[in-house]
């Protein structure tokens, strides 16, 4: 036999052993490896990491560092505020929310925190500072301009206006 | 070109013995117990009796490719049932745990949205530029997480190059099973350059997905939204969105196989089909064409589910890079000009152990992955027929 053909006969052999430890050994280390890229889900759709909280007694909001688009991407750059637990949360929100951290506030959020879970949202915002937008009965438009409940939180993006 | 008075077909090898094909099948019946019924899986009787059936249905089916020596109509059951079951299946879960199919905005934000292969190639430059990934979904996350899938592709693809397309896709089954029904194709006449629209899907929806940073296949132009999830239609865009989906659906999965007798989707738009050839490269298993056999009848050609073959490719003994590895054409042939291969082997020369090799590793392949869709989608039928 040629050394080609007992080269060829030995990497078929390994694609079988491959086949039989890929749920044993090789799913595991391929995601291992993969998760070990170090890559992130599109801060879009995560709304970017919290860099602090503010608390409000029973409840806390989250402030979200900027996100801003990549190329081409549709969406306006925005911030995340989330207001958490919902179960914790008043019926009516009206906060004045300091985003940049400078002591003076930014945006003046209100909405009403219905009981069904499902019941649809919708948020005012006040712009105290020109760099962010004011928003009128918004929904869930966009992503950079929406009001959800995920969990037990109430998610807010409010464009940048000046980013 | 041969006539077919000069096709003079070799003798059939004879089936192979039930005892020896009992042996053969022997390590798929293990395989398939243990990957079908290891542990914190199947916890409800219904979920077992699922098990259950898919292990004796993979086995049998694995049993007759022994007996018979035959591939493609065995692998055609598994992989038609795979292609049926899996939106039974998911759309369940997806009613069960949402009530409805629609991707909503909360689900993506949370990171909730289920990753199939098909962005994987579109990920990739955005990756590479700004080390983000374009999808709703979650990195980790053991059943529908991006690293699991990833990690879940990469293996197979090692394993059988663009054999995913016949042993592991769960879209393809559909096609495949509407180009199954009628007895003879109503058009005949392919024109064999839309081979390359694939190629050219494949590069826009890449440099698209770039520019735009969404996985843009997924948002426009994936058929297979039509019957898993489609996006929430919240305005006329949703809208517009999902009448394509269910277009492309209806013309490319329905429609046209039941005219060809092709898998028309993969054939001519699927960009990670496209993308999928490039791993035949690396797979080492191939399908070859012994010239010193071969009268070039075209029923090879004929047989090919993807056009993977052409008088050209034929001459020169080998398939196109597009070649699935379903069989179709080995078991046409009438006089078995056409043989499983190992790379670096000589043509011909125990074609039989090349094809065990490979239906071992794609068979294992397939109950692993497509046992445990085929199993969910039968737990969800006897959850409303018991």
């Amino acid at each position: 036999m040629k050394i080609s053909a007992k080269l060829g006969y030995t990497a078929a052999g390994a694609t079988v052993l491959a086949a039989l430890l890929t749920p044993f050994l090789l799913m595991g280390t391929f995601s291992k490896g993969f998760v070990a890229l170090g890559l992130q889900v599109d801060e879009v759709y995560t709304g970017g990491p919290k860099v602090r909280a503010i608390p409000m007694g029973a409840y806390s909001i989250n402030v979200h560092r900027p996100v801003y688009q990549h190329f081409l991407q549709s969406e306006k750059p925005f911030v995340q505020l989330d207001w958490r637990p919902v179960s914790a949360l008043p019926q009516r929100v009206s906060d004045a929310v300091d985003v940049d951290g400078d002591g003076q506030p930014d945006l003046r959020v209100s909405f009403d925190v219905p009981r069904d879970p499902k019941a649809s949202l919708r948020v005012d915002v006040d712009s105290l500072n020109p760099r962010y937008q004011a928003m009128r009965n918004a929904g869930k438009e966009r992503y950079s301009r929406l009001i959800v409940r995920v969990d037990n939180a109430i998610l807010v993006r409010v464009p940048l206006a000046n980013p | 070109m041969a006539t077919d008075a000069h096709i003079l077909p070799l003798a059939r090898p004879a089936p192979r013995g039930i005892l020896r094909s009992l042996l053969l099948t022997l390590p798929i019946l293990i395989w398939s117990l243990l990957m079908l019924f290891h542990p914190g899986t199947n916890t409800d009787p219904k979920s077992r009796i699922a098990a259950a059936l898919t292990a004796i249905f993979m086995t049998a089916l694995f049993f007759m490719m022994m007996r018979t020596r035959s591939t493609y109509r065995w692998r055609r059951y598994f992989f038609v049932s795979l292609g049926i079951l899996f939106p039974i299946g998911f759309i369940h879960n997806l009613l069960v745990m949402r009530g409805f199919m629609g991707i909503p905005v909360e689900e993506m934000i949370a990171g909730r949205t289920p990753f199939c292969f098909m962005p994987i190639p579109l990920l990739i430059l955005p990756a590479a530029f700004t080390r983000t990934l374009v999808f709703p979904g979650s990195i980790l996350g053991s059943q529908h997480g991006i690293a699991a899938m990833v990690a879940l592709w990469l293996a197979i693809t090692l394993v059988m190059g663009k054999g995913w397309c016949s042993y592991a896709c769960f879209f393809g089954g559909i096609e495949e099973g509407m180009a199954a029904i009628p007895p003879r194709a109503k058009i005949r006449k392919l024109d064999t350059r839309w081979r390359y629209l694939p190629w050219a899907v494949l590069l826009a929806m890449v440099l698209l997905s770039l520019a735009l940073f969404e996985p843009a296949y997924c948002m426009w132009l994936c058929p297979f939204k039509a019957v898993t999830e489609y996006v929430a239609a919240r305005n006329a865009l949703g809208l517009v969105q999902n009448a394509i989906f269910v277009l492309l659906f209806a013309g490319l999965v329905i429609m046209l196989p039941l005219l060809t007798k092709k898998r028309t989707q993969c054939s001519f738009f699927c960009p990670f089909g496209a993308f999928q050839s490039i791993f035949n490269k690396t797979s080492i298993f191939e399908i070859k064409i012994d010239p010193a056999h071969c009268k070039p009848c075209l029923l090879c050609q004929n047989a090919c589910p993807n056009l993977s073959l052409s008088k050209e490719s034929i001459a020169r003994g080998e398939t196109l890079l597009s070649c699935m590895k379903c069989g179709a054409c080995v078991d046409v042939c009438p006089r078995q000009a056409i043989v499983w291969h190992i790379k670096g082997t000589e043509i011909a020369w125990k074609p039989e152990r090349a094809r065990l090799m490979f239906l071992y590793a794609a068979w294992a392949m397939a109950v692993m992955f497509g046992g445990s869709i085929i199993t969910q989608g039968v737990a969800t039928i006897l959850h409303f027929l018991v």
